[in-house]
């Protein structure tokens, strides 16, 4: 069978600046030193081929490569070395509303964003009053309004309603599964899928393994900007999660001396275990995850108790929780903690923890004790969108009908 | 291999014109939005340059015709050539980076964007060009069969224009030393082109044959107003056709040093 995407060995290699020096001495520099240049690789050596009518889920952590992946395969930049060869009209949406620009009305940004898009003036007219059906009632008000004055939530909406009416034979995607409101979710997938269902080729890059695992009959792994892993999405995802499993949340220390910490109180041992059900491989939203931590103290008599964050990879702080002060002596100090299953939503996070002497001092931050991943999980789901939030608690919320007239 | 007149491709070069279009006429009514004038600034930006030199000329250094044509014309259609000279130099070089978000998030012909990016300084100069027939036939000087030759002047002004843009926007997105230099070349490219000035000034200079081969812009001002103002023929045409060579060959440079760059922009944006 002919393939529609055939890849062959490409890899980009990027050039990180050294580190930033004064500009009289980046101007010495270049005239003196040649090629004081880092290089970098981002994706390398990657091959695959694709048939028509497949969909391919690329997934992988962040920094693996998918990125850079994308952009090669939709011509947006050239593979430093190998070839591509695609055969077929290709679309890629890597953003949604590509192109929009704010002064000019909706209306005029639907011709311009399909245009970008790589469709002709005559399909953007056919398709207008479908595209903004799609969009929602409340775009038709404001066509001939400006978009900057859109609501964001109104701006995406018409951009994905412009590119869910391409008719691309390749469609390359990133994530813009997970725009909108529910509601516009679960019309945008329903939109996926009745594209999926033809004789279309997908490539679709997703942090959200449900979604690829419905979506795409193949799968490419990246690790580090090689493939780790390409073939049957089952197969391929099954490795991928085992592999994350195998990833032991531990730092364990032996040497008093090389272990983190100050002269005050230095890092034992931590430990993170989720409490993994039946079948399950890797932590997700229905784990409890049990904290373990123990630390020297190297000084006597002191009333010390530990406070934990835990940080978004974001960058926020979802909680910080606090042990009891405690009066300690010399020698080795043990704390546990549990968080609850149904806590966390699925997402990345960090743990760090203090040790605070008299509720005020902080003898030593041990930042990034742990980097850990909840995966998502949700039974019985037509929605594959990221659920929202932090925090992803189940609370008693019924519903009932109390009466039947209007 | 698709052969270069299949339909795909026809259809794909339809399309890709159809891009540059609503890209320019983007482009084109995004300048003057939100303001009251609109297109009438296209018309007060040239006078009031005018107004500025005729000012100076007359009364500060008591000038009151440039080699014995009427002191407005020279100006008005200097600054008419320069003004989209400046503009189109400008607006290519920059039209990559400031549609960065579209370079790096979906794939088309590059060379879309700086073409597009000429719109707004075309419409500017085809409001001034009316301008200048207003005010040349309130100053009772009529157009000549000359003008025939204004569309050969502007094609090869366009040319070079773009052709040096592209040089830059090529070279500006990885070292934006490029950016610093183009208000150099266009500030006083202005004093040394005879733009509020003609050539008859420095004509008689020894240097003068090895400037025209250096500034092609020399040739083409007064091939320009050769054009439009009546009798006014200082350069030879052989100078002329030297300017348009050189403007041809600026205009192939660029989009060959483009056409190597284009794969890459998006890396150093």
């Amino acid at each position: 069978m002919n393939s529609i995407v055939s890849v062959s060995s490409i890899s980009k290699k990027y050039q990180l600046p050294p580190t930033k020096k004064l500009v009289s001495d980046s101007i010495i520099n270049k005239i003196f030193t040649k090629n004081k240049f880092e290089e970098y690789w981002a994706v390398k050596d990657i091959s695959f081929n694709l048939n028509k009518g497949d969909k391919l889920g690329i997934i992988g952590n962040n920094g693996a490569g998918k990125s850079t992946l994308l952009k090669i395969l939709s011509k947006i930049t050239k593979p430093t070395t190998g070839k591509i060869d695609i055969q077929g009209k290709v679309a890629s949406l890597l953003e949604v509303g590509t192109g929009f620009h704010p002064e000019l009305s909706g209306r005029d940004n639907i011709y311009l964003n399909g245009a970008i898009l790589g469709m002709s003036k005559k399909q953007i007219t056919q398709q207008f009053d479908e595209i903004v059906e799609f969009a929602g009632d409340q775009i038709i008000k404001f066509l001939d309004t400006p978009v900057k004055r859109y609501s964001s939530g109104m701006y995406v909406r018409l951009g994905f309603a412009i590119s869910a009416h391409l008719d691309p034979d390749i469609l390359i995607v990133d994530e813009v599964l997970a725009v909108g409101d529910a509601d516009f979710q679960k019309k945008s997938l329903g939109k996926m899928k009745e594209v999926a269902s033809k004789e279309k080729t997908i490539l679709f890059v997703s942090h959200n393994l449900t979604a690829v695992a419905n979506l795409c009959n193949k799968t490419l792994h990246l690790e580090k900007g090689c493939v780790k892993q390409f073939g049957e999405t089952g197969e391929v995802l099954n490795n991928y999660l085992s592999a994350m499993q195998n990833n032991l949340l531990l730092q364990n220390y032996d040497d008093i001396n090389s272990a983190p910490g100050n002269e005050l109180v230095r890092l034992k041992y931590a430990k993170l275990t989720p409490s993994l059900i039946e079948n399950q491989l890797i932590a997700d939203v229905r784990s409890s995850l049990k904290i373990d931590l123990e630390f020297w103290n190297l000084i006597d008599n002191q009333n010390l108790n530990i406070s934990l964050h835990i940080y978004a990879s974001t960058g926020e702080c979802i909680f910080n929780v606090g042990t009891v002060p405690e009066l300690l002596q010399r020698g080795i100090v043990q704390a546990s903690l549990t968080i609850p299953s149904y806590f966390l939503n699925d997402g990345n996070y960090l743990v760090s923890f203090m040790v605070v002497k008299d509720k005020s001092i902080v003898l030593y931050n041990f930042e990034e004790v742990f980097n850990f991943e909840i995966a998502d999980y949700r039974e019985e789901t037509t929605w594959y969108g990221k659920w929202p939030g932090y925090v992803r608690p189940q609370f008693d919320f019924p519903i009932q009908q109390v009466s039947q007239k209007l | 291999m698709m052969s270069f007149f299949s339909t795909s491709r026809i259809i794909q070069v339809g399309n890709n014109l159809e891009l540059l279009f609503i890209l320019a006429k983007r482009d084109i009514s995004v300048r003057y939005k939100q303001t009251i004038l609109g297109i009438v600034w296209a018309i007060i930006k040239p006078i009031a340059t005018m107004l500025v030199f005729l000012f100076a000329f007359k009364n500060v250094s008591n000038i009151h015709d440039l080699g014995g044509y009427p002191i407005q014309l020279v100006i008005f259609s200097g600054i008419l050539f320069w003004n989209f000279f400046a503009n189109a130099f400008q607006f290519s070089s920059n039209s990559i980076l400031t549609n960065s978000n579209l370079v790096s998030k979906v794939y088309f012909p590059r060379i879309i964007i700086p073409l597009s990016a000429i719109s707004v300084p075309f419409i500017d100069f085809l409001v001034g060009f009316f301008i200048y027939f207003i005010l040349s036939y309130s100053l009772n000087y009529s157009i000549s069969y000359t003008i025939l030759f204004l569309p050969v002047a502007f094609f090869f002004l366009l040319l070079f224009s773009l052709g040096l843009g592209l040089i830059f926007s090529s070279f500006a997105i990885r070292h934006r030393d490029f950016l610093q230099i183009i208000p150099l070349i266009v500030q006083y490219g202005f004093f040394i082109t005879p733009i509020i000035y003609t050539s008859n000034e420095i004509i008689s200079k020894s240097w003068f044959k090895y400037y025209l081969l250096i500034n092609p812009l020399v040739g083409l001002v007064e091939f320009f107003r050769f054009s439009l103002i009546k009798g006014y023929h200082i350069l030879s045409f052989f100078d002329f056709f030297i300017s348009c060579a050189l403007s041809l060959i600026v205009f192939i440079l660029g989009l060959v040093i483009f056409k190597f760059k284009e794969d890459t922009f998006v890396d150093h944006l």
